[in-house]
């Protein structure tokens, strides 16, 4: 009979019922989309800084073991002891690691400054790059070199020109293989590979700084850095703290605009229920009378209308949470550009929150059981 | 044997108004007992009381050995379950629950529902052919007949009826008066508010009230209707 009234009640009601469930649903909706995106968001969003490029920087300890004339860095480190070292952490996080070694050349008589690197690393490491051409073409006769637009204004370069470096008594001549759009000072610069850079600065196996691009939280980012570290006793292993400091900020401001959203809905969800249950309440007065005139205790009337209001609770979340992560889905593909992946832990979260917000709403209700059936009788 | 009904000194105050003042009377099981008076006499008050529908400002009323006045609020539930049946003026059948659902919701909150029952229970007072049919589609005479099997369904001690023909044309009215009857005649303790005096006649004894107090208790005679 429990189930039987408690459908009858749903049917009785369908009406004020329907503007109650509505208001779950929303509720529900824009709750599981936010929920779903506060647990992803980390996730996009990181990948999305790693488009800022590298936020971890290796450089020779202040006590620098190598000087050197005319580098653009003053100290300098082998890379035989740094390379390995990360290398052999082997962590996922990091999404692009390059060496680099900065000296300045001549191009003709325009001095430049020239960044040798594992070109190939380049595009992991600072995807925002853009490039006209390639960053590692075909193999020609020539090295290929990548020119900052400015570097190939300024010497009137394309793609496919000669590029003759010279340092000191050394000369190269590279094929220049891309144009470089970074819009910053690698705008400026000439990047080579590094074992053509070793060779022209006469410094085989040197190098100035590794740049590395690490995904995850700041916390992440600094465990990885104390851990390489400590394996590279002799080198200054820094987060750039300008980028992770921004990263984490902005996370955090991200999820407490999510909290404070998802507390606010439920709120409002949870009045607009108040509102349909308090004009329901007044419906209802004269059938709690009678329930309670036939010998109903409190505690069975009002529990059928918590009944009734737990249903429409889950009803609300589950219809609410589906619609919601195919939003959140939608959101993600017009935020992020890449779907959000469905968090099942939504689920059972929003649902019991529906039912919380609906049992709250329902505070009227609750409060038909303190009604007098002489009372009712009596029309008052 | 004690009576069923044994009411002493029954008082109720309401703010300023005094409903019932001071009021004793008893009734036997298996009598029909008819209150009578005009309205504001308290005749409602008292049937209210002795449903444990409202508390008494003073006085007992003892309904089947239990004083009603002296229940706290689940005594008073418990004993409107099991010890009273109503029937109201106004019948208060639940609107979305067909007829034999409006039965069931008494069973329901006396013990178990049994479907059968109720709608033997329905048959019984010719309603058999309306089992299912919500009250906006039964006319007063049938809601107030649904009522009735409703009051019956749990066995109760006594019958409380306001005024159970007040709202009902004269055919309908004697189809219930009629029911009434039947259940007098099986045994069943009533007491009945009732304005119209051919009904009251009907009944074992008369009760009128005039401002709260009970004036009258007269014997009927055995009258059958013309």
């Amino acid at each position: 009979m429990f189930w039987r009234l408690l459908w009858k009640l749903l049917r009785g009601s369908r009406g004020r019922l329907a503007v109650a469930i509505l208001a779950l649903v929303s509720g529900a909706m824009v709750i599981s989309a936010l929920l779903n995106l506060e647990l992803d968001v980390e996730r996009k969003l990181t990948q999305e800084f790693r488009m800022l490029g590298a936020n971890l920087v290796i450089s020779p300890a202040q006590d620098g073991q190598t000087q050197m004339p005319g580098a653009a860095s003053s100290a300098l480190m082998n890379e035989k002891d740094v390379l390995p070292a990360i290398q052999n952490l082997n962590d996922p996080a990091v999404v692009g690691a390059a060496p680099f070694l900065y000296i300045v050349e001549r191009a003709g008589k325009i001095p430049v400054v020239v960044a040798g690197t594992k070109l190939e690393e380049l595009p992991k490491l600072e995807p925002a790059w853009k490039i006209e051409g390639q960053w590692t073409p075909a193999p020609v006769d020539q090295p290929p070199a990548v020119v900052g637009r400015n570097v190939a204004r300024q010497l009137h370069l394309s793609l496919g020109s000669q590029l003759p470096l010279a340092y000191l008594d050394r000369g190269s001549e590279f094929n220049v293989a891309g144009i470089l759009d970074a819009g910053g000072a690698e705008d400026n610069q000439i990047f080579v590979d590094l074992a053509q850079a070793q060779k022209l600065a006469g410094l085989p196996g040197q190098i100035g700084l590794v740049q590395l691009s690490v995904t995850g939280t700041p916390k992440i980012i600094a465990d990885y850095a104390a851990r390489l570290a400590a394996s590279l006793p002799s080198c200054d292993v820094r987060p750039i703290r300008q980028v992770t400091q921004a990263e984490g900020e902005l996370l955090n401001r991200i999820r407490l605009l999510i909290v404070a959203m998802v507390v606010l809905i439920l709120v409002l969800t949870a009045l607009c229920v108040l509102a349909t249950m308090a004009a329901l309440a007044m419906e209802r007065r004269e059938d709690v009378g009678l329930m309670k005139a036939l010998g109903g205790s409190i505690s069975r009337v009002v529990g059928l209308f918590m009944a009734e209001v737990g249903v429409l609770g889950a009803a609300g979340g589950i219809i609410g949470t589906i619609l919601g992560l195919a939003l959140s889905h939608w959101m993600g593909q017009r935020v992020f550009g890449a779907a959000i992946s469905p968090r099942w832990e939504i689920f059972p979260l929003t649902i019991a929150l529906m039912i919380a917000v609906a049992l709250a709403g329902a505070l009227p209700l609750r409060l038909l059981g303190k009604v007098k059936p002489a009372v009712i009788f009596r029309g008052e | 044997m004690a009576p069923l009904v044994q009411v002493e000194g029954l008082s109720k105050q309401y703010g300023s108004v005094r409903a019932l003042a001071g009021v004793s009377f008893s009734v036997e099981a298996g009598e029909w007992i008819a209150i009578m008076g005009p309205s504001g006499s308290g005749k409602t008050t008292l049937i209210n009381i002795l449903g444990g529908l409202d508390t008494a400002s003073a006085g007992q009323a003892v309904v089947d050995g239990t004083d009603v006045a002296r229940l706290n609020e689940s005594g008073l539930t418990r004993f409107r379950a099991e010890k009273v049946g109503f029937v109201f003026q106004q019948f208060h059948l639940v609107p979305y629950l067909t007829a034999v659902e409006n039965v069931m919701l008494a069973q329901y909150f006396h013990s178990t529902t049994d479907e059968k029952e109720a709608r033997e229970a329905l048959e019984r007072v010719g309603l058999g052919d309306r089992i299912e049919h919500l009250p906006g589609e039964l006319s007063g005479g049938e809601q107030q007949r649904v009522a009735v099997a409703r009051a019956l369904i749990n066995h109760p001690k006594l019958i409380l009826a306001d005024e159970p023909t007040g709202n009902l044309d004269e055919a309908n009215e004697a189809t219930v008066i009629q029911l009434f009857r039947e259940l007098h005649a099986q045994g069943h303790t009533i007491l009945m508010v009732t304005h119209d005096p051919s009904i009251a006649r009907l009944a074992d004894r008369r009760i009128e009230f005039a401002h709260g107090r009970l004036t009258h208790i007269t014997q009927s005679l055995s009258v059958e209707p013309a």
